[in-house]
This record gives C-alpha cells, sequence and structure tokens, in this order.
C-alpha cells in the first residue's frame, strides 16, 4: 500500500501557504489536506466553527466511497466532490494517490472561482509532495523521539 | 498507516472495530465514549452514519486525544465498520490506512459461522488493500459474555486465535463497558509499541 512521503516542517509550511494563497483569492472560508485515510494533515482559515477532524474523517469517506461508484459505473475520472448547501458549500478534490484537497466556502461563492484557483493549488500541492517523496522515498522515523508515557493505560475509564 | 506530524508534534492513529453484524461494535465506541477519562475538549464527538434502526450504515467514528508518548499529542480515531454482509465495499475503505484492529466476536453459539466468515472477511479485505493481518497488531474481544447461550472461550479461541502467533484475548460485556477499555489498551500498547520497535509511520 503507497504510504505519504515524509513531510518536514518546510513541506508543512508551504503547503500551509498554498492554502492561504488559494482561501484569500477564491474568498473561501476553510482549506484542509487529508490523507485519504480520514488524516488532517493540516488546515488553513477558519478553524474555530467546524469540528475539521470530523470533517476530514467523512470527506475523506464520502470521497473514496464516490471512487468506487465511480469503478462500478466504468467511470475512472470522478477527481472531486461538490455538495452545496445553503450557508456553505464543499469542494474535495484529488490530489494525488494519497490525498485530498477540501476546500469549505460561503454558498455565495462561486464553485467555478473555487475550481478555478483550486487546479493551480492542487499542481502546487502534489509537486510539494513528489519533491518530499523525492527527497527521502525511503527515509524512516527517528524512533528515540518516541518515548511512551505508560501504555498499558493509555485510556482510563472514569470511575 | 498512521501519521506524524513533526511540526505540530503529533502522532495520529487509526484503530478500526471489525465483526460480525450485531457483535457490539458501535457499543465499544459509545462506551468509550461515555466512560474514558479526558482533559477537556480532548475528545471528538461520536458520529454515528446508521439507519433508522441504528445498524451502522457507513461507519463510526470517535476521536480521541490521549497522552501516549510524551511530547507528542497522540490522536487516536476509531472506526467502526458496518457488520451486515452487503456492506463488505464500505469495510474496505474504512479499513484504509488501518494501524490496528479490534476483532469484536459475538460469544452465542448461534453466531459462531458468522465469527469465522467475518474473520475470513477481515484478512481477505486487507489482502485487497495491499496488507497483511499478520504484520498489523490487533486483538480479539469476545463479546455478549453475560448472554446464558454463550460459547466457551476456549471454543472461541480454537475458531479464531488457533494460529502459531496467539494474539491477546478478551472477555467482555461490553454494554456494561466490561473487557472495553481492556481492548483498546492493549491494541493501543501493541501498536505503539511496533512504531517504537519497528514501525515507520509516515511523516506530515
Amino acid at each position: 500500500m503507497a504510504t505519504l512521503p515524509q513531510l518536514i516542517e518546510e513541506d508543512i509550511a508551504r503547503l500551509d501557504a498554498e492554502l492561504r494563497e488559494l482561501l484569500e483569492r477564491s474568498d473561501a472560508t476553510t482549506a484542509l489536506i487529508i490523507d485519504k485515510g480520514g488524516f488532517l494533515i493540516t488546515s488553513q482559515g477558519d478553524a474555530q466553527q467546524f469540528d475539521l477532524t470530523t470533517v476530514a474523517a467523512l470527506a475523506s469517506g464520502a470521497f473514496m466511497a464516490n471512487q468506487t461508484i465511480a469503478g462500478l459505473v466504468h467511470e475512472t475520472n470522478f477527481n472531486s466532490i461538490y455538495q452545496q448547501g445553503e450557508q456553505f458549500s464543499m469542494l474535495v478534490t484529488c490530489v494525488d494517490e494519497n490525498c485530498l484537497l477540501l476546500v469549505v466556502f460561503k454558498a455565495q461563492v462561486s464553485v467555478g472561482a473555487v475550481k478555478y484557483f483550486a487546479a493551480p493549488a492542487v499542481k502546487r500541492i502534489a509537486l510539494q509532495l513528489q519533491i518530499a517523496q523525492e527527497r527521502a522515498p525511503d527515509a524512516g522515523l527517528d524512533l528515540s523521539v518516541l518515548n511512551l508515557a505508560d501504555p498499558s493505560q493509555v485510556f482510563k475509564r472514569k470511575a | 498507516m498512521a501519521i506524524i506530524n513533526q511540526a505540530s508534534k503529533e502522532l495520529q492513529v487509526k484503530i478500526v472495530y471489525y465483526g460480525p453484524a450485531m457483535g457490539g461494535k458501535t457499543t465499544n465506541l459509545v462506551q468509550v465514549h461515555d466512560h474514558v477519562q479526558t482533559a477537556a475538549g480532548n475528545k471528538g464527538k461520536l458520529v454515528s452514519l446508521a439507519t433508522s434502526s441504528d445498524r451502522t450504515l457507513f461507519f463510526d467514528f470517535l476521536p480521541i486525544e490521549a497522552m501516549a508518548i510524551k511530547g507528542f499529542k497522540t490522536k487516536f480515531q476509531l472506526y467502526t465498520v458496518p457488520g451486515q454482509v452487503i456492506y463488505n465495499t464500505t469495510r474496505q475503505l474504512v479499513l484504509r490506512g488501518v494501524d490496528g484492529i479490534v476483532f469484536v466476536a459475538d460469544s452465542q453459539y448461534e453466531k459462531m459461522a458468522e465469527n469465522v466468515e467475518s474473520f475470513a472477511n477481515l484478512e481477505e479485505n486487507l489482502r485487497t488493500l495491499r496488507l497483511n493481518l499478520a504484520d498489523i497488531p490487533y486483538v480479539l474481544q469476545y463479546n455478549k459474555r453475560d448472554l446464558p447461550n454463550v460459547a466457551p472461550v476456549e471454543y472461541l479461541e480454537f475458531l479464531l486465535n488457533n494460529r502459531e502467533l496467539q494474539v491477546p484475548a478478551f472477555s467482555a460485556s461490553a454494554h456494561k463497558c466490561d473487557g472495553v477499555f481492556e481492548a483498546l489498551n492493549m491494541i493501543t500498547r501493541m501498536l505503539l509499541h511496533k512504531f517504537i520497535s519497528q514501525g515507520t509511520p509516515q511523516y506530515a
């Protein structure tokens, strides 16, 4: 199974910069890069009014479900999903094999504009991920940083 | 695969509760949600995508933060899968990126065939994701031990844990919260030790 490349702080900073630029140009509210397994990698914009962890998990599930539907109707290019709302709308676009870009924007903002500005952003995000991959394709984690607290009782039941 | 974000010092791991329909997977998450001790704000909402008859349609999702590794904010994402046979595609989707599995078996005699079928289905679905169960930490939970018509634990062990390398197994009555935290803590311990001893989680 393919995995994400190692991303260092510099990568995250560039990804964040891309998201900020996308928000500014498209007048969107929040932008997230998420892993197709449901993890939130990074986000920019308004993080207060949405539960981004849950949004990431549900959006990746919805996207992957649509990919499966695409396969069933012999289509290989369902590479984005758009949900139109009354207050906010949402666009999820495939970045690469492992990641998605999710943009939340006010309903009065044109989805065409969001798509227009998201397209080059997706390319630059994918490029940054590729740079990271080529920098250290097989590098692992510095395990010395992991220092277990008490793994036998990570979760405690209320008395 | 887990994600480590060195920029924000965060570790994210995904644990999936798997097993036959009506075996108690969602009940496990509900009990964890209701009874876990966490600092304020560290427990997310339990999201349940269920039918009107409370059968899981897509998945249940519970994000929790816990202090597992010093210096890292550790975010656990707990998922269940729908147990009904027809939702196999959904189970495959939820398994993507899994780090650890709790297999929730139904201890009632008449459910043995479903337990075995579900376990075989888990192995098959992992193979479609190019994963091997032997490489993924998992524990077994023999649920519904408080019911009168349960099979002996030894029989469940024979059916589900009869391998060269046996995995930890827990007797449970999830609706009373018995055996819920034991299974969760064990799978957490196993997957964190895997990362430290041999794993290479993804960075983010």
